[in-house]
């Protein structure tokens, strides 16, 4: 331990050393590392109207890619908050699975199409606690935990829906998925009240400034006061609350649910908040980050897609995409 | 030509920052022979370990190993020397058994080319521990094994890795009187074969016990050097101390008000049968030396560690905090000894440190009120002295002294009943230091409880109005600031009654 801080403290002071020139490159260093991404983002933006000047451009794709990005950047709002404090979640893909299986159930059933969603949500919260509780006090780490009850929810999906796909949902639960407020899409509507929620949640209140705390130095904030235990525990449950609600906006919008429909949240969410750690704030999830990181990955999707490239070629290159963007951020932090 | 020398430093120099931590050196180790090294916190021990350990790097002088000068520019350069470094914490992997932890930086012996034969391991692990006279478990995981033990396989280890100069800090703490005789064998085994044992603890009965000869640092230069057989504990104690320094402490003023906390037999794993009070504006040191649960005390009242028995009261109501947020809510706060890891969040900016431990006094219905932040954060640092014109700075920006009084000023932003302190002047040059002092000093005036931990003795002699001594966890003695001097003050941290 001594060691690590003497070699921060020689490196601190080799810093103050520098010339002025070194200064120009520190500024442009936290430049780049905080608009690099944004940049990027821009760049991507331009290829594709580049190359298909007719297609890609146009408010009628843009809003297609929205709608497309609206139940990412919902599940996503919610795994930030795990990952402000350092945490993961890999179960939030499994949880959206789950709570679209048992709101899709209840309605068939006969509830209420609110009572069905209260109680999914309700169901997929309560998972979220279950990791909690699990990690913050059981002290299994983040990713053995989620890993283990992401397939435990997962099992339960596919057990209580017998492995198929449940169709005739009553009508108007379209509407959550596919329907719109004065030409806005109802699920574009939810994405942007989670993110503000999320915005509140993260940057004004006495429960973010804990968040924050506990990612950046957890002991500090025990020492502080905060009990770092709880926090953890509810960010997982916020967690799951949001997969939850993106769950039900994508069973909507598939007017059906399968017991595996969300498990591409399990990773792209993640992608998402690390793309996002690399904008805006040095290394720490943000929510304007994670915004801009689904907003990448739906880009890429689309104006792959367009592009006619197959989505076998598009998830490589997602990867790529992913990896250079951390990379090129972590160079710069240490340029710096 | 009799002794040979196996190690010898000429004027060796380093200063961090203008503060001038070695300032020539000259020593030398023979071979065969245990070495005591005693000095202060600061006198420049662990700079000149450091050094030698390739941590780091010289600014001037010569080393030279044999008679042969060397560059030690790497902790692997120092092992290819034959230095090897005996922590407190030792590098062991504590799930790998004994065996596989003295072997760890070589190449196991193998079998069938790539499988490891442990027959021929456990029979190369039996040549040291029979040339070292040593035993311990060998087939179970490190982490099985007691302190002494641990200590045993470290030195096997750097033992198997041909070492010849064997640095030990502080090895003895936390070890019973009898593991400290079956330490006390092994070192004596190593100086027979021939090693150099570099031995370094405050526990001065220890060193006279074990060692040849003893080195004495102060200031940052070797101040004596003489066998053992000529040295008394009372001669190192005066060595050690010098010249009283002229130390720099605002003038003490009695503000002792009222009974505010009555700790009864307050028992735990770290502290026994601990009694005291603590009154409204008085400044409480706690002596005694590292390891002798002053940190342990602290963490105690403060809700990180519980206790089996005994009684805390805080103005006449039971106290027993579970957590750290409990003990503020009662208005008892920690300034931590470790300021860059239990302190700060460093990557987040002073507002936000300052706040940190008040959040709910600058919110309303949970949502921050920033126009509050800032009035409060800034007469927190005001209170504290805290030179930064824009707080929106990560704390990572400030010196070490203004780190601190962020620290400071992020447990006074409530003016706190129990302020308590370890090592607070940790880290902070010695210029902001008195700054510091006078701020503890003012609290205690407007009636703030103080408990200050600190190595320095001269900072405890300085500020304390009362002095707790404790060792091993036990109260030694608990008496007035008042006619003790320097040589009495470590008398009593020896635990010497009188």
């Amino acid at each position: 331990m001594g060691e690590k801080i003497d070699m921060k403290q020689n490196r601190q002071i080799s810093r103050q050393q520098s010339d002025g020139q070194a200064e120009k490159n520190r500024t442009a260093g936290i430049f780049i590392r905080s608009w690099g991404t944004l940049l990027g983002f821009m760049l991507l933006l331009a290829v594709f109207s580049l190359l298909r000047p007719d297609v890609f451009p146009s408010g009628r794709n843009f809003r297609n890619i929205i709608e497309q990005v609206a139940t990412l950047a919902i599940v996503a709002s919610g795994v930030t908050v795990v990952m402000v404090t350092g945490d993961f979640d890999l179960s939030v893909g499994a949880i959206a699975s789950l709570v679209g299986i048992i709101a899709a159930l209840l309605m068939k059933a006969g509830a209420s199409i609110f009572v069905s969603m209260l109680a999914a949500v309700a169901v997929g919260t309560t998972a979220g606690l279950i990791n909690g509780l699990l990690i913050a006090y059981g002290g299994l780490s983040a990713f053995v935990g989620t890993l283990a009850t992401m397939t435990t929810f997962s099992g339960t999906a596919l057990l209580i829906s017998k492995g198929t796909t449940i169709f005739g949902l009553p009508d108007t639960f379209a509407y959550l998925g596919q329907g719109a407020i004065l030409f806005i899409p109802v699920s574009v509507f939810v994405m942007g009240i989670s993110l503000v929620l999320m915005y509140l949640l993260l940057e004004q209140t006495t429960f973010g400034r804990r968040l924050y705390a506990i990612g950046g130095n957890e002991e500090a904030a025990f020492l502080s006061g905060i009990r770092t235990r709880r926090v953890r525990f509810i960010s997982f449950g916020i967690s799951g609350f949001f997969a939850s609600l993106g769950g039900l906006v994508l069973t909507s919008r598939l007017f059906s649910a399968h017991p595996q429909a969300g498990s591409p949240f399990m990773l792209n969410a993640a992608a998402a908040v690390f793309l996002g750690m690399t904008a805006f704030k040095e290394g720490e999830a943000n929510i304007w980050g994670t915004l801009l990181g689904v907003l990448i990955m739906g880009v890429m999707g689309n104006g792959l897609n367009i592009l006619g490239i197959n989505t076998y070629v598009q998830s490589i290159l997602t990867g790529l995409i992913i990896v250079m963007a951390v990379l090129l951020s972590s160079l710069a932090k240490k340029k710096a | 030509m009799g002794i040979q020398e196996a190690l010898r430093l000429t004027q060796v120099k380093k200063s961090y920052t203008g503060v001038k931590a070695l300032k020539g050196v000259d020593l030398s180790f023979n071979i065969g022979e245990v070495h005591g090294l005693v000095g202060e916190n600061g006198a420049g021990k662990s700079t000149l370990i450091k050094i030698l350990a390739g941590i780091v790097k010289p600014d001037d002088g010569e080393i030279r190993i044999k008679g042969n000068d060397v560059h030690i520019r790497s902790s692997n350069d120092a092992t290819a020397y034959g230095l090897c470094f005996i922590h407190q914490e030792l590098n062991l992997v504590s799930y790998f058994n004994a065996m596989e932890n003295i072997f760890l930086g070589h190449r196991y012996p193998r079998k069938f080319g790539p499988l490891v034969d442990w027959k021929e391991l456990k029979r190369k692990t039996g040549k040291i521990t029979d040339a070292l006279q040593v035993s311990f478990p060998l087939n179970v995981p490190v982490s099985y094994l007691s302190a002494v033990e641990r200590a045993m396989v470290a030195i096997a280890r750097a033992f198997a890795e041909s070492g010849e100069i064997y640095f030990m800090d502080e090895p003895a703490t936390a070890l019973t009187d009898i593991e400290k005789k079956k330490l006390f064998a092994v070192i004596r085994n190593l100086r027979m074969q021939g090693k150099t044992v570099i031995y370094v603890s405050h526990n001065l009965d220890d060193v006279l016990e074990i060692t040849d000869r003893i080195t004495v640092m102060r200031d940052g230069t070797v101040v004596a050097c003489s066998s053992t057989e000529e040295m008394t504990k009372e001669m190192l104690i005066s060595h050690m101390i010098g010249k009283s320094l002229t130390s720099a402490f605002p003038e003490r003023k009695d503000s002792t008000g009222d009974l505010l906390l009555q700790a009864d037999r307050l028992t735990n794993d770290r502290i026994h049968d601990l009694s005291f009070s603590l009154h409204r504006g008085e400044i409480l040191g706690i002596g005694g030396l590292v390891g002798s649960g002053r940190t342990e005390l602290l963490e105690t009242l403060y809700g990180v560690r519980g206790h089996q028995s005994g009684s805390i009261k805080l103005e006449g109501k039971p106290y027993a905090p579970r957590d750290p947020g409990e003990a503020i809510e009662q208005g008892v706060v920690l300034v931590p000894e470790e300021r860059r890891r239990q302190g700060l969040v460093l990557g987040r900016s002073i507002y936000e440190n300052i706040t940190l431990m008040s959040l709910s006094e600058v919110s309303r219905f949970g949502f921050l009120r920033h126009q509050t932040i800032r009035k409060k954060s800034s007469e927190a640092g005001r209170r504290v002295r805290l030179k930064s014109s824009n707080y929106d700075n990560s704390v990572s920006t400030l010196s070490g002294g203004n780190q601190q009084k962020v620290v400071f000023a992020k447990t006074v932003m409530n003016l706190p009943r129990i302020l308590m302190l370890d090592e607070p002047s940790k880290g902070v040059d010695v210029g902001a230091r008195f700054e510091l002092y006078t701020i503890i000093r003012e609290l205690a005036e407007s009636g703030v409880a103080v408990i200050v931990v600190s190595s320095d003795f001269n900072e405890i002699l300085g500020l304390a109005d009362r002095i707790l001594f404790i060792k091993d966890g036990k109260m030694i003695s608990c008496r007035e600031n008042t006619g003790i001097d320097q040589e009495s003050y470590l008398h009593f941290c020896y635990g010497r009654e009188n």
